[in-house]
């Protein structure tokens, strides 16, 4: 497999004339963004202050949700083709040099029973949505990512809905190569790094939507992540000492809170990113390092994860 | 009088608590004990097999695999306490690892089915058994904090609780796992 060095190469040099055009496409799209932005805003600026003096709040505020919504849906419309063209062209090659084998779905998304299976979230989501789908196979074993958002709707009293996001990030699905039969989940630790090591312990160990909580032998994996499970001996078997060494390692490279679990057979990785990623970039320039690496190293993260956790040592009974 | 009557369901209150915890640590470890009794129960089930498949080949080392044996008989005894079953159990893990590394010595072994099926086996047990050894050690020392520290020594002492002994995991241990990885 590639390093990411050979795909940032390969970004600049093989993908360099289609980037090249998508510059232009992208410099025209960012004048015409410009343009039709600030005729709209000012469109809605003059209604606002006709009804400025009507000295109805409530028409105000509504006027403010059109306005942001109208927004998005002209900004979505304007960049439809520049972001299809993006992915086509420079999303599903990247993809492909770093595994020819996998196959990529721009519109799809992890399904939402997936979502659910993992457990990872107490609450499950009213609704989900994602794009960027990827799936294949890597040495063996069965992979599939995606971006993901998934809300969940609130209603007050008034009967007013808001939805409120409970992952929006990267959905990592993967076989595992070990046999278990509970279930293990391992999140980000925050009670203990916010209330210290005796009162989050204490928190840790009484959250209620969880399993037992399961103490481990590593230190710096403790203060990183928490591990809940049906199964003591068992998330000890799962989480040996090289696979908590590798998950600690994962986490530093993403620089991202992660969320692991270990269901049936399956472990169900959520990278918590807070925005959407592969889109492409429109007010500033796809030849830029900064923004050129967020692409090559989100997907190197990913596809590499088979490799770098060493799924594809499967146990021989598993084989 | 209603306020000493408060302080004293209080203190009662805590005293139970403290009594509880202690209850369940304990059974805590002898619980998990119980999943580690299994596991080690699951490699001994395999020694003989392994000894008879091997012993034809392994002339050099007759004396090992005398020891493993016997070993083996010594687990099987009824009424051994969980104290000798660690030791057993350390000296098991690496007399077996003895064996294994002197098996790649022997091409006629290696070349074996039998011996490689066996080989597989008990590396895999062998993780289980690590797993197993790892809860044990941590239920252990949550107990063996709790008998220690303020304010629950006082009532471990007075319920003559005493502190348990861990697994020693010893270095050549993890060696074995890495034995095991040449052959995937």
């Amino acid at each position: 497999m590639k390093s990411v060095s050979e795909v940032t190469d390969f970004y600049y040099k093989t993908l360099y004339p289609t980037l090249k055009k998508l510059e232009d496409d992208r410099k025209h799209l960012k004048y015409r963004i410009i343009i039709v932005g600030g005729l709209y805003t000012l469109g809605f600026f003059l209604i606002f202050l006709a009804f400025l003096d009507a000295n109805s709040s409530d028409f105000l505020v509504f006027l403010a949700f059109v306005y942001i919504g109208g927004g998005t849906f002209i900004y979505k419309l304007l960049t439809k083709d520049y972001t299809g063209e993006f992915k086509n062209k420079i999303i599903e090659p990247l993809i492909h040099s770093i595994d020819s084998n996998l196959s990529y779905l721009s519109e799809m998304h992890i399904s939402q029973e997936q979502f659910n299976k993992s457990e990872l979230f107490t609450k499950l989501p009213d609704k989900i949505n994602g794009n960027d789908y990827v799936s294949g196979e890597i040495d063996g074993v069965k992979i599939e990512f995606s971006d993901l958002h998934a809300q969940i709707r609130h209603k007050n009293s008034k009967g007013n809905e808001s939805w409120e996001t409970m992952f929006k990030g990267l959905f990592i699905v993967s076989e595992f190569n070990k046999n278990f039969k509970g279930k293990t989940v391992i999140l980000p630790d925050t009670a203990q790094s916010t209330f210290g090591d005796l009162i989050g312990n204490w928190l840790q160990s009484n959250n209620f939507g969880r399993d037992e909580l399961v103490k481990m032998d590593n230190i710096e994996f403790e203060k990183e992540f928490v591990v809940y499970s049906t199964d003591q001996i068992e998330a000890r078997y799962i989480l040996s000492h090289s696979l908590m060494k590798r998950l600690l390692i994962f986490k530093q490279k993403s620089q991202y809170p992660v969320y692991i679990s270990f269901i049936g057979e399956s472990i169900y990785m959520a990278i918590y990113y807070s925005k959407d990623l592969f889109e492409p970039s429109v007010f500033r320039s796809l030849l830029n390092y900064k923004i050129a690496m967020e692409y090559v190293k989100t997907l190197h993260l990913t596809i590499t994860i088979v490799e770098e956790l060493k799924l594809n040592q499967k146990l021989w009974s598993k084989r | 009088m209603s306020t000493s009557l408060i302080v004293m369901a209080v203190i009662a209150v805590i005293l139970t608590l403290m009594y509880n915890s202690l209850v369940s640590r304990k059974n805590q470890v002898e619980n998990i004990f119980a999943s580690v009794d299994t596991v080690l129960k699951k490699r001994y089930d395999l020694i003989p097999n392994l000894v008879a498949s091997v012993s034809k080949y392994m002339q050099h080392e007759k004396s090992l695999l005398e020891q493993v044996t016997k070993l083996r008989a010594d687990a099987n005894k009824p009424n051994i306490s969980d104290e000798q079953k660690i030791a057993l159990d350390a000296e098991v893990s690496s007399t077996l690892g003895s064996i294994m590394i002197a098996v790649e010595n022997y091409p006629e072994l290696k070349a074996n089915e039998n011996v490689m099926h066996l080989q597989r086996s008990l590396s895999e047990i062998e993780e289980q058994i690590s797993a197993a050894r790892r809860a044990y050690n941590q239920a252990v020392t949550d107990y063996n904090n709790a008998i220690e520290m303020i304010p629950t020594n006082f009532m471990a002492n007075a319920m003559h609780y005493r502190r348990k002994e861990v697994f020693e995991i010893a270095k050549d241990q993890r060696q074995n796992v890495n034995v095991k990885e040449l052959f995937n």
